[in-house]
């Protein structure tokens, strides 16, 4: 697994929502959004995740749209990590923190970076069920989810 | 001459074992498509949607292959 974290935006240890704001005495808007593994999917009661990630790839392409981010919007701070390996209900898949002077490029940036996150990112979740089964997400079908 | 494979999550279902496979001089994504469809007719409707990517940057059908391109298929992403 030490492999994987020189990998900035993909991790295999969980993730946690910081207390400590970014040292940018400039930023006066921080949004900060978190993918929680839920324990219901579609009518089924889920017991646990696994993400598979194509990590390198997934990496680079986190750190476009990021880049991309910072294009649209004046930001004095953007970041997103997303988590791969066993996950259980409740823990954090995704974060996205966004940072600027005043709350709607910090809102606006956050939305669209973990949208294309979800949609283009090669990252890939499977559910596994209290029944014993398990199945691989179909993908973004659900725009708004 | 060979290609290497990159199969993920539902599609890697469909080719546990599959590591590299021979392709002609010429041939696109395209072409691969219909020989991986050709080797497991149950994988045409993930390949369908599924994206491939050469050498980590994504690609479409008329992109053609080269001796040791690294070939990842990629379903639908379900990050997040």
């Amino acid at each position: 697994m030490s492999v994987l974290e020189t990998y900035s935006h993909i991790s295999s240890s969980p993730i946690f929502v910081s207390s400590q704001m970014p040292d940018i005495p400039e930023i006066g808007g921080f949004v900060v959004f978190s993918g929680i593994v839920r324990n219901l999917n579609e009518g089924k009661k889920v017991t646990h995740l696994e993400y598979e990630a194509y990590a390198p790839m997934a990496n680079e392409m986190i750190s476009s749209i990021l880049a991309d981010a910072r294009k649209k919007w004046d930001l004095l701070h953007a970041n997103c990590i997303h988590r791969i390996g066993k996950l259980e209900i409740s823990e954090i898949a995704v974060i996205v923190e966004t940072g600027s002077m005043h709350r709607a490029e910090a809102y606006e940036s956050n939305r669209y970076i973990i949208d294309r996150v979800k949609h283009e990112v090669p990252i890939w979740k499977k559910e596994f069920y209290s029944d014993g089964s398990s199945q691989w997400s179909k993908g973004c079908v659900h725009e708004s989810h | 001459m060979d290609i290497q494979l990159l199969f993920f999550a539902a599609v890697k279902d469909h080719f546990p074992d599959l590591k590299k496979i021979e392709v002609s001089e010429g041939d696109s994504i395209l072409h691969l498509r219909n020989i991986l469809t050709h080797t497991n007719p149950g994988s045409e409707s993930i390949l369908k949607v599924s994206r491939f990517a050469v050498n980590q940057t994504i690609v479409g059908d008329n992109f053609v292959l080269r001796e040791g391109s690294v070939v990842a298929v990629l379903p639908p992403s379900s990050g997040g």
